[in-house]
């Protein structure tokens, strides 16, 4: 009898609490009907997406997060930028052209209005660009605008920027996400900051912001191509794990989620999902310091590049989804070059330990390889590297460190050998001068040398693109037999897509282009 | 004694966030920084001054209630606190009441049928709650709920006030997976607890008298057995409201511990003190709190 009750309790709290459950996922179903049919309109559009990363900010001279441009891409507009081939087209500009070798004067839209409904002109782009080049903003693209002398209005709808030499990079550094024009008095009535505001003339209007939680955007009803975005409502969700990811999409919770390699593959089979890829505008690398005694010597770093088997690294890291590739990505098209064919690239192992001994070691060395934990794929491609660099005698550690102290190594290059990931730009000049000339900003490498610093310094003056090309050409092939980064390969990138959504093509420069995407 | 600690606190948690490599300054630019512009936001969020300076300045808005601003988002650090910490605290009291749905009925089976089956079922659920780390159920939970029942938590945190089913729908999982892995100590202590109240001479005066075995084991064996269980409770209540990180980031939940750790990782000092500091001072409060309520439950005990 006794015996019988207990049971019974217990019965009791376990019904209870399956009951509990399984009414969460019938109130659930129910949740979701709910919400497609809210509002007055049955077609209400909404696209949820997920992030893998909280946005750090909406201030787009700011925050250079790729969690943050994703977002504030949507809400503001530059004066150019790139279509789906790279080509350049107006965007906040109509026209534009240049009176001369140092200055471009723009055309700009007329009637296009701030989501404060109040209309932009050229004196907002002045605003915009001073504000960029305050040294109180300190704008991480400041540098992509230092050798603009002045910004003349000369009308409502016409600007003149005045270059202190001819500038090849000036227009594609336009098309940078952060390069975009904001409101004047949003910044003033938000004390100079629009980290938690994002007021600009682009498809999507701000609506909120709940941290770690989602950032909402509204369609833009006075954009100025007309009938464009096709969404009402655009939800950013935080998600940072790639499961819940995975499991969100898989069940419709959300309807677009990039994606690794190797969950993509796991969700090749899903019947409601698309998983579309594109070459990614970055490459992975190893840095060495060149001040190092032992990577000074140009000898070794050539032995180690020879030591190298990319595509290895391609198929072991990447499944196989990666291109090898040079300090040019293969995704900049006519810009890079041909590695393959390299002879540094011919993961030649007996010209490797030739190379070493006449280096001075025939034995090889011991040699740390520091790299982010953070990033799975980066962590991969050190142990790989450990493994193939062991034929050649060299005894690799692998120090793996948390994401700040990764980047302050960076920066100081407390690290011999670094592994990390190079976004091209969209300019071969980005690419090169500022990675590796010996002024660069990014050139934390301590690497020097003259021919690549001239060749460097002569592209970006040269307006004439085949003149360019040939330079750029010349440039590379410098770096690449001086390896002082040893090149790897550019990834491709993921995203899953849920059948719903339509008219979505990612491309290197863009891959969340959701202006025309409609869900069904 | 809670202000010396609280100060202890402030100073380590201030002195270790600048030894350790990296700033702000530099995650914000990444490979953008130059040395001018890295130079100049350092200027703005005052970490060129000394670092005995930025102290002060820091401690003595804290002590006027001011926690200072988010360096990567300009948000008002308490307030964001308070919000996240109202997540943290729901998610906690959520997997606490679960651990005790499945806890302490379990437990109590287990030490009235002692070296039974069902003990000996009990006590290796127990023994794998205890040792199942509750990342690795939340995973498993995921993906299995996902590939077999097409079931994903809803998306999107909504306040319990604000839609009251969908939040307890958000948090079911997340709090069913902290519950659980709480439960294993819980059901132990329950069971072990009811063996040695049971064993004790009133509960032979009691059953002598002729008492019903319900009343025997709830009115009397439970009610005595409590006060370790209701200490073991207490103390992991504490330790689930600082140690939500890992679950929060699986299930995506906007609470104190996603702030910590987002802040930790872009290096914005002013979030990660304040949220360190308030931290602090919650765990001290709970252990008032529980030191107040065993001298409640057993008035034997008394402070001075």
């Amino acid at each position: 009898m006794m015996k019988k009750e207990y049971l019974l309790t217990f019965i009791l709290f376990a019904v209870v609490a399956i009951m509990v459950a399984c009414s969460n996922e019938a109130a659930e179903n129910e949740g979701t009907d709910e919400n497609t049919s809210d509002g007055e309109n049955q077609a209400e559009q909404v696209l949820k997406i997920a992030n893998d990363q909280e946005p750090a900010g909406l201030d787009p001279h700011k925050t250079p997060a790729h969690s943050s441009v994703r977002i504030y891409s949507q809400v503001y507009s530059g004066l150019v930028q790139l279509d789906e081939k790279m080509n350049l087209e107006g965007d906040l500009a109509e026209s534009w052209e240049q009176p001369d070798d140092q200055s471009y004067v723009f055309k700009l839209r007329e009637g296009v209005t701030f989501h404060n409904d109040r209309e932009m002109t050229a004196e907002d782009v002045k605003y915009s660009f001073e504000r960029i080049l305050d040294e109180e903003t300190a704008s991480h693209i400041a540098s992509y605008f230092a050798n603009v002398e002045s910004i003349e209005v000369l009308g409502d709808y016409e600007i003149q920027f005045n270059l202190t030499a001819p500038d090849a990079t000036f227009l594609s550094n336009l098309t940078n996400a952060s390069a975009v024009v904001v409101a004047q008095e949003v910044v003033e009535e938000n004390g100079g900051d629009l980290q938690q505001v994002a007021v600009g003339t682009g498809p999507f209007k701000f609506q909120e912001w709940v941290p770690d939680n989602q950032v909402v955007l509204v369609k833009n009803e006075n954009y100025y191509e007309e009938g464009l975005p096709k969404l009402d409502e655009v939800i950013y969700f935080t998600m940072k794990d790639e499961a819940a990811r995975m499991s969100a999409i898989r069940t419709g919770e959300v309807d677009l989620t990039s994606l690794t390699a190797k969950s993509a593959s796991l969700l090749e089979n899903e019947e409601n999902l698309d998983i579309k890829n594109y070459q990614s505008l970055e490459y992975s690398y190893v840095g060495f310091n060149v001040n190092s005694e032992l990577l000074s010597d140009v000898k070794v770093r050539q032995a180690l590049s020879l030591a190298t088997n990319r595509e290895a690294v391609a198929d072991i890291v990447w499944n196989g989804d990666a291109v090898v590739s040079g300090p040019v990505a293969p995704s900049m098209g006519d810009w890079a070059i041909d590695v393959t064919a390299h002879e540094l690239y011919a993961n030649d192992i007996e010209k490797a330990k030739q190379l070493l001994e006449e280096a001075g070691y025939p034995d090889g060395f011991e040699i740390t390889i520091t790299t982010a934990s953070t990033y799975p794929d980066m962590v991969n491609t050190a142990q790989v590297l450990q493994q193939q660099w062991a034929e050649i005698g060299v005894d690799a550690e692998i120090s793996q460190i948390e994401w700040g102290a990764y980047i302050d190594t960076w920066s100081n290059t407390s690290a011999d050998v670094l592994i990390g990931r190079n976004g091209s730009g969209t300019d071969p000049d980005r690419a090169l001068q500022y990675f590796f000339h010996t002024d660069g900003s990014a050139n934390v490498w301590g690497f020097s040398d003259e021919e690549f610093d001239q060749l460097t310094e002569t592209g970006e003056t040269t307006l004439e693109q085949a003149d360019r090309k040939e330079i750029y050409t010349e440039a590379q092939e410098v770096l690449l037999n001086l390896s002082p980064n040893l090149f790897l390969v550019s990834p491709m990138s993921y995203v899953a897509a849920s059948k719903s959504v339509e008219g979505f093509t990612p491309y290197p420069h863009n891959g969340e282009d959701i202006l025309e995407v409609t869900k069904q | 004694m809670l202000i010396p600690v609280l100060f202890g606190v402030s100073i380590v948690i201030f002195i270790a966030l600048r030894v350790i490599p990296g700033d702000v300054a530099a995650t914000i630019l990444g490979t953008d920084a130059t040395p001018e512009t890295l130079a100049q936001l350092r200027k703005n969020f005052g970490l060129d001054l000394p670092i005995y300076e930025q102290y002060l300045q820091w401690i003595g808005g804290v002590l006027t209630g001011d926690f200072g601003e988010s360096m990567r988002t300009g948000k008002e650090v308490l307030p964001d606190i308070l919000d996240r910490f109202a997540i943290t605290f729901e998610l906690t009291i959520l997997a606490a009441i679960i651990s005790w749905i499945i806890a302490i009925p379990m437990g109590i089976l287990a030490g009235i049928k002692r070296n039974s089956k069902t003990d000996f079922s009990v006590r290796v659920i127990s023994l794998l709650g205890v040792s199942v780390p509750n990342f690795a159920l939340a995973t498993v939970l995921i993906l299995v709920l996902s590939l077999s029942f097409s079931y994903s938590p809803p998306v999107g945190y909504v306040g319990f006030w604000e839609d009251p089913i969908r939040n307890l729908q958000i948090l079911f999982l997340p709090a069913l997976v902290m519950g659980t892995s709480m439960a294993g100590a819980v059901m132990r202590m329950t069971r072990s607890s009811i063996l040695e109240i049971l064993r004790q001479d009133f509960i032979r005066t009691i059953r002598a008298k002729g008492a019903k075995e319900k009343i025997v084991i709830f009115d009397h064996a439970l009610k005595n057995a409590m006060i370790p269980i209701l200490t073991i409770i207490g103390l992991q209540v504490g330790v689930l409201l600082g140690g939500t990180v890992i679950i929060e980031q699986i299930f995506s939940l906007p609470g104190l511990g996603q702030l910590v750790l987002t802040g930790i990782n872009q290096r914005d000092f002013t979030v990660v003190q304040g949220a360190v500091l308030f931290i602090a001072f919650v765990f001290v409060l709970i252990n008032l709190l529980v030191d107040l309520l065993y001298s409640y439950l057993d008035p034997r005990i008394t402070y001075k």
